[in-house]
């Protein structure tokens, strides 16, 4: 095992691929000259690939994802980086209308479809209304994606290796505030699957469900609800919206009869809604109380930092919401 | 430039067989057997033949929302075409998308678009990928005059010539989009567009399939050679409506008939009879594609509806 960044593990999936295929390329802003990376992921991979692979493009980014779909239709193993995944309004069409589409639209005439669209989201950082919010809500309503959202290290470069050779189109959520955490994964090479999630840390008492940096913010609720009153919080981290494994967060309701579902973009029409729809379809007789969700409150990102941390879900709010909830 | 006549007569047959694929599908739309809408190049066969035939089978093709036409002249069976437009299964795309976002990867046509505009940074990939594997190809990337007021088109423009990306836009000016006369919607023509980046363009006569073909077999050459984007706009006109049931009450009568007397087909008819070709080769041709048409909507009505199955759920 070796320790590693975030941004690190990311590369690390990536070269890997360059360097088995070479239909893998990169496109994007900023990611071989210039700033070599806004968020580092991509630094040091335009000396080792050069330009053919690692493109650099004008500020343009419906040419960037068109340069994805068209070189996706010729057969190659495409990533798009989006600077910053509010940026991805700019080129829609290419998400809603075209690369979601082509195997439906072209009855199978490409089997093989590998995309990866990489976003990074999230808030924290007072970076405000434009570069700040989570979006896979949006993604998920849109038939033929795929959605993969890692909140660590080793899923980080697992779930990219999945992603780029999945032969269908991935959005891939990073999250700015995770890209200089650590986390341990393996020297040998490895990959992730899709529709898996995992266990983070066991519990009895309640469930949690949480993506991306929220399970960063789970861990600590867990942490401090176990010293302060000795509840045993379970995190279920689907680490894949869609495919979603709903059978390891049903498992878990099963023991825990208590759910929450944490997450950082807008709780209305959310991911939890969704999660939770599934959850009581199938798992309603083992709910002692209804689902609970935390989600940011419905508005705009704010740039300063007491609004900031109002909207978006934090340790203390969602210990209180707890509270709250299961009357614990 | 001098057609052969084995040439010539290709071309008649390719521009006579696209007019009547559009009169059927027509005839499909107002009998209600087509559903949704139709987009149909009555009057532009030039461009289509002209253009697409100047291809080699390592180029590749995207066209338009008006993209019959542009198949049919990159290869793809009218039989096939027509099932889909009428959303039956042996069609090309097993019937579930129709007229407007057909795929025909076996003639690398890499799909029609419904979104106007969407296929310009589509083609930038497209492009990219032939420079990457060095293959000697290029795309040809058909736009209206209207999709020229879009983003995209300027983006486009300026990252194919930046990167010397081997893209041939091709524009088919029919001067309307939708409704709209293309003066109302720019103060600059479409080549001038292209120009301000650098790229090389060339107007020509849309109805002429003879001065489209030769042109394009050049612009071609020039993509292929230096790995350039070029830009030829084929001056045009949509006979018909924006789709089958559009009235066309913005276009005056005048304006139809004058350019009703340039139609591109009458026209290469007068020059085969000019070269000496005999009335009867040219009626064989007619009534073989009068055949050709017959079958494909045979084929279309009497094919089934695809069912629905789960595996379509993504």
């Amino acid at each position: 095992m070796k320790t590693i960044k975030y941004s690190e593990a990311l590369r690390e999936a990536i070269r890997e691929e360059m360097i088995k295929d070479e239909g893998v390329i990169i496109v994007g802003e900023e990611i071989g000259q210039g700033y070599r990376g806004c968020f580092a992921v991509t630094t040091g991979l335009y000396e080792e690939f050069g330009s053919d692979r690692i493109i650099d493009t004008p500020i343009a980014e419906n040419s960037i994802m068109g340069i994805g779909i068209g070189a996706a239709l010729m057969g190659m193993k495409p990533i798009v980086e989006i600077m910053f995944s509010d940026f991805v309004s700019v080129c829609f069409d290419g998400v809603l209308n075209q690369i979601s589409k082509i195997k439906f639209m072209s009855g199978g005439q490409f089997p093989e479809l590998n995309f990866v669209l990489r976003l990074p989201g999230g808030a924290g950082n007072g970076t405000g209304p434009h570069h700040s919010q989570c979006l896979e809500s949006i993604f998920m309503s849109i038939p033929g994606l795929n959605i993969a959202i890692p909140s660590n290290p080793y899923d980080a470069k697992g779930l990219l290796k999945t992603a780029i050779n999945y032969g269908n189109p991935v959005v891939f959520f990073e999250h700015k505030k995770l890209y200089y955490t650590e986390g341990e994964i393996p020297e040998e090479e490895y990959s992730v699957p899709f529709g898996k999630g995992v266990v983070v840390r066991e519990g009895k008492d309640l469930t949690i469900v949480a993506t991306s940096y929220m399970v960063k913010v789970a861990e600590e609720v867990a942490g401090e609800m176990k010293k302060s009153s000795g509840i045993e919080i379970e995190i279920i981290d689907p680490r894949t919206l869609v495919p979603l494994d709903i059978e390891i967060i049903g498992d878990s309701v099963k023991k825990t009869s208590k759910l929450l579902i944490l997450e950082e973009g807008i709780e209305r029409g959310g991911v939890a809604a969704e999660i939770s729809y599934h959850v009581n379809e199938k798992f309603l007789d083992y709910l002692d109380y209804p689902v609970k969700r935390v989600g940011s409150r419905n508005s705009t990102i704010p740039m300063t930092p007491k609004l900031e941390k109002a909207i978006i879900p934090d340790k203390e709010r969602v210990i209180d919401e707890i509270k709250k909830h299961f009357e614990v | 430039m001098k057609l052969s006549k084995e040439k010539s007569l290709e071309f008649y047959e390719k521009m006579l067989l696209i007019r009547q694929f559009e009169r059927k599908v027509y005839e499909f739309a107002v009998t209600a057997v087509v559903r949704g809408s139709v987009h149909l190049c009555i009057g532009e066969e030039a461009a289509a033949v002209g253009t697409v035939m100047s291809m080699e089978k390592s180029d590749y093709l995207l066209p338009t929302h008006r993209g019959h036409g542009q198949a049919l002249a990159g290869g793809t069976d009218p039989k096939k075409l027509l099932a889909e437009i009428i959303g039956k299964e042996t069609g090309l795309c097993k019937g579930r998308v129709g007229s407007m976002h057909f795929f025909d990867r076996e003639n690398n046509n890499l799909g029609a678009q419904g979104i106007v505009g969407a296929q310009f940074p589509i083609a930038l990939g497209v492009g990219k990928a032939i420079k990457n594997k060095k293959i000697k190809s290029c795309v040809l990337c058909f736009f209206g005059d209207g999709a020229s007021n879009q983003g995209f088109f300027y983006e486009s423009l300026n990252i194919a010539s930046l990167w010397d990306l081997p893209i041939f836009f091709v524009c088919v000016n029919n001067l309307y989009g939708m409704g709209t006369h293309y003066k109302k919607t720019s103060k600059v023509g479409v080549t001038k567009k292209a120009e301000l980046f650098g790229i090389k363009t060339k107007a020509v006569d849309g109805n002429d399939v003879e001065e489209v073909y030769s042109n394009s077999q050049d612009l071609i050459k020039y993509v292929k050679n230096n790995s350039k984007p070029v830009l030829l706009e084929c001056k045009t006109y949509r006979w018909l409506g924006h789709s089958a049931f559009d009235n066309r009450p913005y276009r005056p009568k005048e304006e139809i008939a004058s350019w009703k007397k340039l139609d591109p087909i009458e026209r290469f008819k007068t020059k085969l009879l000019d070269m000496k070709i005999k009335k009867e080769e040219i009626e064989e041709i007619e009534n073989n594609v009068g055949k050709i048409i017959a079958e494909a909507a045979d084929f279309a009505l009497k094919s089934s509806y695809p069912e629905f199955d789960e595996s379509i759920m993504q």
